[in-house]
């Protein structure tokens, strides 16, 4: 039976949030240290994909608002103070964590764990914490671009 | 011919990125946020290519794919198809659904222009042509170059750079003939004159027939350089035709 332990999550998240950010957003960034209590204070927004399959679980991409904006005007070519609807600051994080979370789904399907993508959804506010139990593993990863910081969570556990 | 291309992915994020993609050529981008939206669409105007992403609501890409492939004047038109899962089985599902290509997210604008390009020429757009010059036009055969009444530093430099341009106009046109109409001029100072001597031995240097128009106090002052000192002033633009 495989093992969804053995899977390197933490590698995984890396690679894809590298890729997508240095790709779409011309961003780097590195890993910077973090633990499951890490938490984004203020005003935020967190886009999430679910996947299902021979594995379950949520992959979420949170990042503060103001760091929103700036991933908007790089992914869109424009102006920061151009960038002002909500919807379109929206839409960046849900097609962020689409990429993050296919790149993610492939490498489970390729690691001989089938499953299939959602399409994204995304919540925005202040100071909001998303929870999730009953998970086999939970990685947390915070990833540093200049002085912002965002945080992809992965939650996973094995249906088979 | 303007190429038509139907960009159907529910992100606006991704459909505005195709269409910028796209900008630099002669291109129509239309966009539709789902499969029906998008089926709808081609009904009304049959696009040249189509860039389809696979998860979308409402009908995804894979069941819009089919459809067209079901119908005799659609089933030919070009697919590249978006998807945002790179794995071997997904790659081989998309190979199989006879798309022409696949592009997997995340890209750049560039690297999916590269591969529409194996698919469909693009045409560059046209540079738009350059605004007239208020100080330049031709006539006949005849470049003319009319001197505003008074001039700022800015205004004498805007006419020096629309000189060049022209010389390589008439260059190109196999124009040599030029006359300068001084008779606005109400102002003659330094800066006038410099710009006189520059356009007199540019039309020297170019072989350029050059013929003056303008006041005796303009004439007067053009014989006190050794540049000018052989030009005669004429009254008119007429008169001045007249001695080419």
């Amino acid at each position: 039976m495989k093992d969804i332990n053995k899977l390197d999550l933490k590698g995984f998240c890396t690679n894809s949030v590298r890729s997508v950010f240095h790709t779409m957003l011309s961003m780097d960034v590195s890993v910077s240290e973090t633990n499951s209590s890490t938490e984004l204070s203020g005003s935020k927004v967190v886009g999430c994909v679910s996947f299902t399959g021979d594995v379950i679980g949520n992959i979420c991409v949170h990042v503060s608002k103001q760091f929103a904006r700036v991933m908007t005007s790089a992914m869109l070519s424009m102006e920061l103070d151009e960038v002002e609807d909500d919807e379109e600051i929206n839409d960046v994080i849900g097609e962020v964590s689409n990429m993050v979370g296919g790149d993610i789904k492939s490498k489970l399907c390729d690691a001989g764990f089938p499953c299939v993508l959602s399409i994204p959804n995304v919540t925005s506010g202040s100071d909001f914490k998303i929870e999730a139990k009953g998970w086999m593993r939970h990685e947390r990863i915070a990833f540093k671009h200049q002085d912002q910081l965002s945080m992809i969570d992965v939650f996973i556990k094995s249906v088979v | 011919m303007t190429l038509k291309v139907l960009a159907v992915d529910d992100s606006k994020t991704i459909r505005k990125i195709v269409s910028k993609a796209f900008s630099a050529y002669d291109c129509e981008v239309m966009e539709a946020e789902n499969g029906i939206e998008g089926l709808s669409m081609i009904s009304n105007v049959k696009p040249d290519l189509i860039i389809l992403d696979i998860t979308m609501p409402v009908m995804n890409g894979v069941e819009m794919l089919g459809k067209l492939k079901g119908q005799p004047d659609m089933k030919d038109i070009p697919v590249i198809m978006l998807t945002a899962e790179s794995g071997k089985d997904n790659v081989m599902q998309i190979v199989k659904m006879g798309v022409r290509d696949y592009m997997v997210k995340p890209f750049k604008g560039e690297q999916l222009i590269e591969r529409v390009m194996k698919i469909v020429a693009l045409k560059p757009k046209e540079a738009p042509a350059p605004l007239p010059s208020p100080y330049f036009f031709i006539v006949d055969d005849i470049q003319m170059l009319s001197l505003p009444g008074k001039s700022d530093r800015t205004t004498l430099m805007e006419i020096e750079v629309d000189f060049n341009k022209a010389l390589k106009t008439m260059s190109t046109a196999g124009l040599n003939k030029m006359i300068l109409d001084a008779s606005h001029l109400k102002e003659l100072n330094m800066l006038v004159i410099k710009l006189i001597l520059a356009v007199v031995e540019n039309c020297q240097k170019y072989r350029i027939h050059l013929r003056f128009v303008g006041s005796s106090a303009l004439g007067t002052e053009l014989k006190g350089f050794q540049e000018t000192s052989s030009f005669s002033i004429n009254d008119s633009i007429g008169e001045a035709k007249k001695t080419f």
